[in-house]
């Protein structure tokens, strides 16, 4: 197998870089009810998930912009944090990673 | 059964086992389906059968394990975007995509509890990995043809398309980066086929 | 650990798998092996998403 890696790091760690592999085996195609199941709770937090997305990166947007208090960026911030942890909660429930969420929506890309 | 793996312009034949069927002025290569294991090495290999095929002509790669009947099967349904796929393999002519992922300082360290951290500081370091991200990001797609961002864990995680003889120039411009944002870790990899420009959605 | 060929085939491998289960030409075939297993829930997914698509472009 060719040498794919053209330039790494200074230092030569490349062990951050390798860890995000996924295991293949998990994404064969299951008719089972339990794996529609999850299908299902996979669809609805891709879509939170997308929300959380969307309106996260509107208030950036905004706080870049200035115009908000510092009172406001400070609930914003908690609000978003929360739910963040909240969405890896849900995942974790399901065994969903982040990967998991990125639906491909085939000619449309990827959902996030 | 046949898996579909990539589609040309050129009207080269590739070597058995692999097969080749003209739609119109494209052409479909492919593979007979197999029913081997979808594992690491079964990957590899399908990927070395892709960049042979590569080396001597433009192509789009097809999305992996896409199957159809025969050869008419492939050309039925690929008929419909004979014009887009046509633009795709312009867009793509003569160029290669390389990959780079860059992580920043705080990467590796776990996420803070919401307890941990204010909401301001939480949106901070959001605002910070996207400035971090867009300062690797740029010049690098200006080193590029074409260029875009995929989601993924990393600060950045970027596909871009580079033409094939400007290859070591784009790597040597990655490595002067490198040098440069002492803050973020960078890997790039490459040459690969055209996967991220394939389509035309947001690239 | 973090030197050496085993390394670079798994930074490698990464690269590939998000290229294969994401990238490439998307053509409807018979069977579409379910690299995400989310395939048959996709298509009845268009039309809310593309009213999505169109949001997140505007930002």
């Amino acid at each position: 197998m060719k040498d794919k890696v053209l330039a790494g790091p200074l230092g030569g760690d490349l062990d951050p870089f390798a860890k995000p592999t996924r295991s293949i085996g998990s994404r064969r195609f299951d008719a089972d009810p339990e794996s529609l199941e999850r299908g299902l709770a996979q669809l609805v937090l891709t879509i939170v998930e997308l929300l959380r997305q969307l309106m996260e990166r509107q208030a950036l947007r905004r706080i870049d912009g200035g115009g908000l208090t510092d009172e406001e960026v400070e609930r914003l911030g908690r609000t978003f944090m929360e739910l963040d942890a909240r969405m890896a909660e849900l995942r974790d429930q399901f065994g969903l990673d982040a990967e998991d969420l990125n639906l491909d929506l085939g000619p449309l890309g990827r959902l996030l | 059964m046949i898996e579909l793996l990539a589609i040309t312009d050129d009207a080269t034949p590739p070597d058995p086992p692999l097969g080749a069927v003209r739609c119109g002025r494209l052409s479909v290569l492919w593979a007979p389906a197999t029913e081997a294991a979808l594992d690491a090495d079964a990957l590899w290999q399908r990927e070395v059968l892709l960049e042979q095929l590569m080396e001597r002509r433009d192509l789009l790669p097809v999305r992996l394990g896409t199957l159809v009947a025969d050869e008419r099967a492939a050309c039925e349904a690929i008929a419909p975007r004979g014009e887009e796929l046509a633009r795709a393999l312009e867009r793509v002519r003569g160029a290669v995509e390389l990959s780079v992922r860059a992580l920043g300082a705080s990467d590796d360290a776990p996420s803070p509890a919401p307890g941990e951290q204010t909401g301001r500081e939480y949106l901070r370091d959001r605002l910070a990995r996207d400035a971090l991200a867009r300062e690797v990001h740029a010049p690098l797609a200006a080193a590029a043809r074409a260029s875009v961002v995929l989601d993924g864990p990393e600060v950045l995680r970027a596909a871009y398309l580079v033409d094939r003889d400007e290859v070591d120039a784009f790597v040597a411009r990655f490595r002067r980066l490198q040098h440069e944002c002492s803050s973020v870790a960078m890997v790039c990899t490459g040459p690969w086929p055209p996967y991220s420009f394939a389509e035309e959605g947001d690239a | 650990m973090s030197a050496g060929p085993l390394a670079e085939r798994d930074v490698a491998l990464v690269d590939l798998l998000d290229r294969l289960l994401g990238g490439g030409v998307v053509i409807v075939g018979d069977i579409t092996l379910a690299a995400a297993n989310v395939d048959l829930v996709h298509v009845s997914l268009r039309a809310l998403v593309s009213s999505v698509e169109t949001a997140r472009r505007q930002l």
